[in-house]
């Protein structure tokens, strides 16, 4: 027993189909301000965006990279197209979306989710929406889902009033990055009361090579509405470093309720440096699930910021990280309110060399008394080489709270393999089946088609995939 | 051939602490063995070391389970071979339904997937014939059971997987009067005259309902005596101090 | 008059978490001071021995202060224990004494049970900067107990660094109740096999007091082991940072690290923040950490008021319960009973 069992690699197969780099129109490497008004001249965007697009990009210009956490210097802004337009149009039907480009989301299976299980699906390629449908009754009930450019100009004061609002232009350099050069993205708006059963989806996809992907996301569900929205990432891999900075912004107005699911695998030559934040009214709820798998870097941290009384939220997350991975992913609280309450649940895998950090804040305000917080983070490591760190930040400022942390690092327990061995399982199996066991509170908030999209990704398939 | 387990003048360490001293031990088909001991003679040791657990070594002797030889089988190979052990302490796993663990073993011991509905409907009747909570199997193994339930859980799984030898590492440890008469009706539902059972224990109760073949006592390492039933009485009676005695 | 940037985290994390250091305006870093000669000390088998070499910590408070320990300190002491011993070493501060800039050297070849204790005897501002490092021999077993008694207008500067030695047992523990500022560093390398480490804070901030707390434990020998207990209670417009981190290096198989740390907050103004931090590059090791914050339990304190006891007594009585397990390791009674007063003193 004392050899190491070496789980295998996520099977990338059907991320890895590299498609040619066969674009429209894509933009020369780098960013200035010719570049940026060139974005948004191409898509005929009215004045106030491209202001917002060039107060970015002097904010860009001013700020500094993070001075903690993974390393960005392979990361050289002057050799990545920040805008890849690819050689198709909005489609709201698949048989017209090019050959080349359906194929990709046809292996991806988007297709048939959304015939089974989905009442919504944006699929972007590169830098542009090529795809968006949703059901007939939801636009009766007045939900709107369409991709970005069609919002700014069909519901120009709603996205006016809500656009990078959330996630101001000064947060970090690449959500200052991500204003100036946005592309793509999903808009949803549900109205009061409605709710939303099945979920929708939108799917991102970057196929050319040194280029970045910018969609913004930007969600409004309100009074009493509820929603569940999913979002799918991919990549092939390349050998120069791609850029992922996309935005999501997320308005939970008074007893509204959001899930917010993510499946992140992009493939390892990607720099995941995305920003996510959602404002939570009065007694309304964001749930968050996240699963990171792919991308060589990731600084992803998800932020609930509960301004109404009464409001919740819960993180479910995972974490793995394989050879020459950097994750760093974590989640961010704030609770400004009375009653508010968070629940976070963490778990990552460590393997083959790979490094997981949770990093996370919970910051309990003033104002916030009767709050509640509880945080549990779990740490695997499969073996001697790799890494895993945790390093939460918990600020309380007031006294009326109840507040636990917990964290545990270390290995699969000995005992359990020999228990499970003992049941004429192998160890491989055995190992597998407490990874399994393990990643199993994350899979189980994901809807049945991603778990077992997850299941296959972590390769925890109990007939001895692993070996 | 009647022959199942046979261990021939075994040694064994934990650490570096030698704790099996030349122990000799034979059991053929449909007997019902029960080993006794005080505290720290060896028994768990010795339930552990048949399954060749990695925190004990051996040392020097041989393990032979129908003639041939387990020392150096991994222990998935050894429960493959039709051994079990019911833990003293079982393991809790997250993340894993009981059900579904049950259908995992079993596929592995039988070495071809398991039909899943007459599966259910097997395991459905030993949970009530063990009265346990037919709610158990559906959550996670072992997770948050209560000692009785952990302890009845592995007797289903005895029953489930059918080995020819199961040893019973004082199965009935720290259960109430009803939990060791599950434990006891389990036993008596599992046995027939192709398989064997081993019994670590060293408590009287369990034993009441059985038909008990032989009795050894295990003191510092080694069989001191072997015999039947009436052992068991006297030791009932006047403990082990008798057998410590003749060691010293 | 200096901009003082001390006691940095091992790894950074964003500087909005307001965490990685803490910045102290307009401190005034006193040199060239006579000789500190309020100091008592009391021992049956080791002599106070004269410290000439500097001393560099691995982390401590900061190159500046630091620097100050080893180029200005008024107070330079070594002890060689080489014989099982009890300790007592006071610096009493007092209108003559205000100001101490001290290193101590503890050579432990033997068994011994040390406290140390800093305490005001004077209303005026106090300033004490200094450096206590522990070398503990194979197979010895040292308790300490470091007391920080100085007053509410005091500054409190102390860097704590370790070295131990195979099987080497140290119990540390820090009772941190003085001084307005008091800002605390604490480094153990836990570099033999099976070498343990146990470390109890106990910490009370009232009115404006601050305590930054940074502990850094590395486990870097077999099966070695460290276990952090922090217990603290803030009061009015206190604020304390606790940074604990456990490190697991690269060939500490089988090592365990505990950290827990409780702090109890007795006022809506009070702020605390924690980073507990788990680094962690080996496998086969065992990390935990949890912290709690929050009131003191309603149930707990309705019980004891039943009994006839008023509210303000009652909250005294909880949190010097919760103290007690760690202050009652202090082998004297008489700086127990100290303690206990300074508490209830500075609860009322």
């Amino acid at each position: 027993m004392s050899e190491k069992t070496k789980v295998d690699d996520i099977n990338r197969n059907i991320y890895d189909i590299k498609n040619k780099d066969d674009y429209d129109f894509k933009i020369q490497n780098g960013i200035n301000a010719d570049i940026v008004t060139e974005i948004s001249k191409m898509k005929n965007e009215p004045e106030w965006m491209l202001k917002i697009r060039l107060d970015a990009l002097d904010m860009y210009n001013k700020l500094e990279l993070p001075t903690w956490g993974p390393d960005l210097s392979e990361l050289n802004m002057d050799e990545i197209a920040t805008y890849v337009r690819p050689k198709s149009k909005l489609n709201s039907s698949w048989d017209d979306v090019p050959d080349d480009i359906k194929e990709t989301f046809d292996k991806l299976g988007i297709p048939e989710a959304e015939k089974k299980s989905l009442s919504g699906v944006g699929a972007q390629y590169d830098s542009e929406v090529v795809y968006h449908s949703i059901k007939e009754e939801l636009i009766k009930q007045g939900v709107i889902y369409t991709d970005m450019d069609t919002a700014v100009r069909e519901y120009p004061e709603i996205v006016k009033e809500h656009f990078m609002k959330c996630v101001p232009i000064s947060d970090h350099k690449f959500v200052a990055l991500h204003a100036a050069v946005w592309s793509g993205g999903s808009f949803v708006y549900v109205p009061k009361g409605v709710k939303v059963d099945i979920p929708l989806q939108s799917y991102f996809r970057l196929n050319s090579p040194e280029s970045g992907q910018f969609e913004h996301t930007l969600i409004i569900v309100d009074e009493g509405a509820s929603l569940h929205f999913i979002e799918g990432c991919s990549a092939p891999k390349y050998n120069k470093v791609n850029l992922h900075a996309g935005c999501v912004e997320l308005y939970v107005k008074d007893n509204a309720y959001l899930r917010y699911s993510t499946i992140e695998n992009w493939s390892k030559n990607m720099m995941n440096l995305n920003t996510k934040k959602a404002l939570v009214g009065k007694n309304a709820q964001i749930d968050w699930v996240t699963g990171s798998f792919g991308s060589k870097v990731s600084m992803l941290y998800p932020m609930s910021i509960l301004n109404g009384e009464g409001a919740k939220t819960e993180y479910t997350g995972i974490t793995f990280a394989g050879k020459s991975q950097n994750l760093d992913t974590g989640f961010k609280v704030i609770h400004n309110a009375p009653n508010t309450s968070s629940v976070v649940n963490s778990k990552s895998i460590s393997k083959d060399g790979g490094s997981c950090t949770y990093r996370a804040l919970v910051r309990i305000g003033e104002k916030a008394s009767n709050s509640k917080c509880s945080v549990s983070c779990e740490s695997l490591m499969l073996d001697g080489i790799s890494r895993s760190d945790t390093i939460p930040v918990n600020d309380i400022r007031n006294d009326d709270v109840e507040f636990s942390h917990e964290a545990k690092i270390g290995k699969i327990s000995d005992k359990e393999i020999f228990y499970l061995m003992s049941r004429g399982l192998s160890e491989e199996d055995a190992k597998a089946m407490i990874v399994r066991g393990f990643a199993y509170p994350i899979s189980k908030e994901l809807p049945v088609e991603y778990a077992v999209e997850m299941n296959n990704l972590i390769n925890l398939e109990l007939e001895g995939s692993i070996g | 051939m009647n022959k199942l387990l046979e261990i021939k003048d075994l040694y064994a360490n934990a650490g570096e602490k030698e704790i099996l001293k030349g122990l000799n031990l034979n059991i053929n088909k449909g007997e019902i063995h029960v080993i006794m001991g005080p505290n720290g003679a060896g028994k768990s040791t010795l339930a552990n070391v048949i399954f060749n657990n990695p925190v004990y070594t051996k040392k020097s002797g041989v393990v032979e389970f129908e003639g041939e030889n387990i020392n150096d089988l991994t222990t998935d190979k050894i429960a493959k071979k039709g051994v079990f052990m019911s833990f003293q302490s079982p393991e809790e796993i997250p993340g894993i339904s009981g059900m579904n663990f049950l259908k995992t073993a079993k596929g592995k011991i039988i070495d071809k997937p398991v039909k899943i509905f007459e599966f259910k409907k097997q395991v459905m009747e030993y949970v009530e014939e063990l009265n346990m909570n037919s709610k158990l199997v559906d959550r996670n193994l072992n997770v948050g059971f209560s000692g009785g339930e952990k302890k009845k859980n592995e007797i289903l799984q005895m029953l489930v997987l059918e080995p020819k030898l199961a040893i019973l590492d004082e199965t009935d440890s720290g259960l109430d009067v009803d939990a060791i008469k599950a434990v006891s009706k389990g036993i008596n539902l599992y046995k027939t005259e192709e398989n064997a059972i081993l019994i670590i224990t060293h408590n009287m109760k369990l034993l009441e309902n059985l038909k008990i073949d032989y009795v050894h006592v295990l003191v510092d390492g080694k069989i001191v005596k072997t015999g039947n039933m009436d052992l068991v009485h006297e030791i009932e009676k006047n403990g082990f101090k008798e057998f410590k005695r003749k060691e010293d | 008059m200096e901009k003082l940037v001390v006691n940095e985290t091992p790894v950074r994390t964003s500087r909005n978490f307001l965490i990685n250091n803490i910045k102290l305006e307009g401190v005034e870093i006193p040199n060239k001071l006579r000789t500190f000669d309020s100091i008592q000390y009391f021992s049956e088998n080791t002599k106070l021995e004269k410290l000439d070499k500097k001393v560099c910590l691995v982390y401590g408070n900061g190159k500046i202060l630091e620097d100050n320990c080893n180029e200005n300190s008024n107070s330079s002491i070594k002890l060689n224990i080489n014989k099982k011993d009890d300790i007592k070493l006071k610096y009493n501060f007092d209108d003559n004494n205000l100001e101490l800039i001290n290193r101590l050297e503890i050579n432990a070849n033997s068994d011994a049970n040390i406290v140390i204790e800093y305490k005001s005897f004077t209303d005026q501002k106090c300033f004490h900067n200094g450096i206590i490092k522990i070398n503990v021999a194979p197979n010895v077993k040292v308790k300490i107990a470091v007391v920080n008694l100085l007053n509410n207008v005091s500054l409190n500067f102390d860097s704590f660094e370790n070295e131990l030695s195979e099987n080497a047992d140290l119990e540390y523990t820090i009772i941190d109740i003085g001084a307005k500022e008091s800002i605390s560093n604490y480094y153990s390398n836990i570099l033999g096999k099976e070498a343990e480490n146990n470390l109890e804070t106990v910490y009370l901030a009232t009115d404006n007091q601050i305590k930054d707390i940074n502990y850094i434990a590395e486990l870097r020998g077999e099966k070695t082991k460290i276990n952090i207990d922090v217990q603290g209670a803030l009061k009015n417009h206190s604020k304390k940072n606790f940074k604990g981190t456990i490190d697991f290096k690269k060939g500490c198989k089988k090592a365990v690290g505990d950290e827990n740390e409780y702090c109890m907050l007795l006022s809506d103004d009070s702020r605390s923040i924690a980073l507990p931090m788990l680094l962690c590059t080996e496998d086969d090791v065992e990390g935990n950490h949890s912290t709690a914050s929050g009131k003191i339990a309603k149930d707990s304190l309705f019980y004891i008021m039943s009994r006839g006891i008023e509210y303000k007594e009652a909250i005294k009585l909880i949190v010097k319960a919760r103290f007690n397990k760690i202050i009652d390791k202090i082998g004297y009674d008489d700086l127990k009973e100290e303690i206990f007063k300074e508490i209830d003193r500075r609860l009322d």
